[in-house]
């Protein structure tokens, strides 16, 4: 204490300056870090394999689970980062965390160490749904509205925002005498340990289409829930940003 | 501080140096960035060399944990970096405790900020470690899973993910901890619920792994990577949820100190 108050208020404001920059260097890149490793053990693990593999991202599970497994980190982190921060950034920061990662981990384990073609197993684009989150929330300045008119769009347009990249894989061929897409063709060249039950669930059902209507009823439906689903996880982001405090472990 | 931050005394780029801000300079951290770079190298070295003797190894003395060449090169591997890193994890948190401070009420606010400092970049590391190991090694034991059958509970993915990388994700955040709980003074008076989450985290996917590996064995031998099997893993995963409200308390309090400072350097 002794050796501070001999310092001027300009020396302190110095001080502190210098400081704000040191802790900004340091903690950004922790913050994105930390979003990236939740993020990509939370996504994984709830639908990873809908994500790994091109014959997966299907018109029935992949619009409903994704969206849904997606809108958490956003809505947790984004409390914070608005609540706390005043920075309008949280759906698209962490979807860019996720994003960098999943490209790293595709590059390097799915192609590099398995050996499975890059155009198999790319990542699909997420970016622009958390743009949208964190464009309504600057809009509305409300929980409420981000997650009715955010929450919907980034269930509804998970679909169409891919579609350019999933079309090709889409187009139905002939093979043996049973048509198929080009994207289950890789699925059958490149064998993976549990193929057919993959298909199995995926593809259950009575009628298998190309197109049609399943994929706009997903999308409706999809939307309804990531509402639900992000009104829920930034409740639970304003739980984990309290600085709470035990007086006694036992 | 921004000891870090190189403060040749100019007040702008390309201004001259004012007596002000020349003196600032005695208001310094002082902290060790080359000693903090060069863990930050090592680190990724180490875990670059893991992931290279992998790459290297996996394939051709790693599919067949039944083989004289699986225990060659993975279950010894195994058992030496438990050993290291369960020794190196003891003798870190009992020297912390048996060096910490026993007078933190004469801290004073600039050698605190210090010690938040050494905080961050201790919670630095540990992010670092957690990305390696939650996309890195976790995926690539996805992918190892779609290629080999599942045998047995030791696989090399297994090996680097379960028994070197979470292992590595728990010695950091117990270094953490306790280097909070013996060295700043709202940590070491109260229990931080935020701070104990994130650490609790990693330390409980050890029994969530067994579970893991019993189910495997038991009742669900694929490996699909969304199935409800993995589930606890995610919720552990969640646990990091609590960095905001730790990041919170320690910026709160840093705020707080930089307060104290420009209160004090305040004319009467």
């Amino acid at each position: 204490m002794s050796a501070v108050t001999t310092n001027t208020p300009a020396q302190v404001a110095d001080f502190r300056h210098r400081l704000d920059i040191t802790v900004d260097w340091l903690v950004i890149p922790l913050v994105i870090m930390l979003f990236a490793a939740v993020f990509s053990v939370h996504f994984a693990l709830l639908v990873g394999d809908w994500d790994y593999w091109i014959d997966w991202r299907d018109r029935r599970w992949w619009p409903l689970v994704t969206p849904l497994a997606l809108s958490v980190i956003p809505g947790v982190f984004g409390y914070l980062l608005w609540d706390r921060l005043r920075l309008p950034v949280g759906g698209t920061l962490t979807i860019l965390a996720l994003s960098a990662a999943a490209w790293v981990s595709r590059y390097m384990n799915f192609h590099g160490f398995g050996g499975f073609p890059m155009d198999m197993v790319f990542p699909s684009t997420f970016i622009a749904l958390g743009l949208i989150l964190d464009t309504v929330l600057v809009l509305t300045r409300s929980w409420f509205w981000t997650g009715l008119i955010g929450g919907y769009l980034f269930g509804a347009l998970i679909y169409p925002l891919n579609w350019p990249l999933l079309a090709a894989y889409h187009v139905p061929l002939e093979l043996h005498g049973n048509m198929l897409t080009v994207a289950d063709l890789m699925g059958f060249e490149y064998v993976r340990t549990a193929i057919p039950e993959y298909v199995r669930i995926i593809e259950h059902s009575t009628l298998r289409t190309f197109g049609g209507v399943v994929t706009p009823l997903t999308a409706v439906f999809a939307g309804f829930l990531t509402v639900l689903s992000y009104w829920f996880w930034v409740w639970i982001g304003s739980l984990v940003s309290r600085t709470t405090w035990l007086r006694k472990i036992i | 501080m921004a000891a870090t931050i190189p403060n040749d005394g100019m007040t702008a780029k390309g201004a001259r140096p004012t007596k002000a801000a020349a003196a600032a300079r005695m208001l310094s951290l002082n902290l060790p960035w080359g000693k903090f770079s060069a863990g930050l190298v090592g680190m990724l070295l180490l875990f670059g060399l893991y992931r290279w003797y992998t790459e290297a190894t996996a394939f051709t003395h790693g599919m067949d944990y039944f083989s004289p060449d699986f225990r060659t090169y993975w279950m010894n591997l195994m058992f030496v970096q438990l050993i290291v890193i369960g020794v190196v994890g003891v003798a870190s948190v009992s020297y912390l405790w048996k060096t910490r401070d026993r007078h933190m009420e004469a801290l004073s606010p600039m050698d605190e900020l210090r010690r938040y400092m050494f905080l961050i970049v201790q919670l630095m590391a540990t992010t670092i470690c957690a990305y390696i190991i939650f996309s890195l090694y976790a995926e690539s034991d996805a992918t190892w899973h779609q290629i080999t059958v599942r045998d047995t509970d030791f696989t090399p993915t297994h090996v680097g993910l379960f028994y070197f990388g979470t292992p590595m994700t728990i010695l950091f955040s117990a270094i953490h901890f306790m280097y909070a709980r013996t060295r700043l003074p709202q940590f070491a008076a109260r229990l931080s619920v935020p701070h104990a989450m994130i650490v609790a985290g990693p330390i409980l996917i050890m029994p969530n792994v067994g579970f893991n590996e019993w189910g495997h064995t038991f009742f669900y031998a694929e490996e699909l990577f969304a199935a409800p099997i993995h589930w606890g893993f995610v919720v552990l995963g969640w646990s990091f949820f609590a960095a905001g409200g730790l990041l919170v308390q320690m910026f709160s309090r840093m705020s707080e100190l930089v307060r104290s400072m420009e209160t004090a350097a305040r004319p009467a």
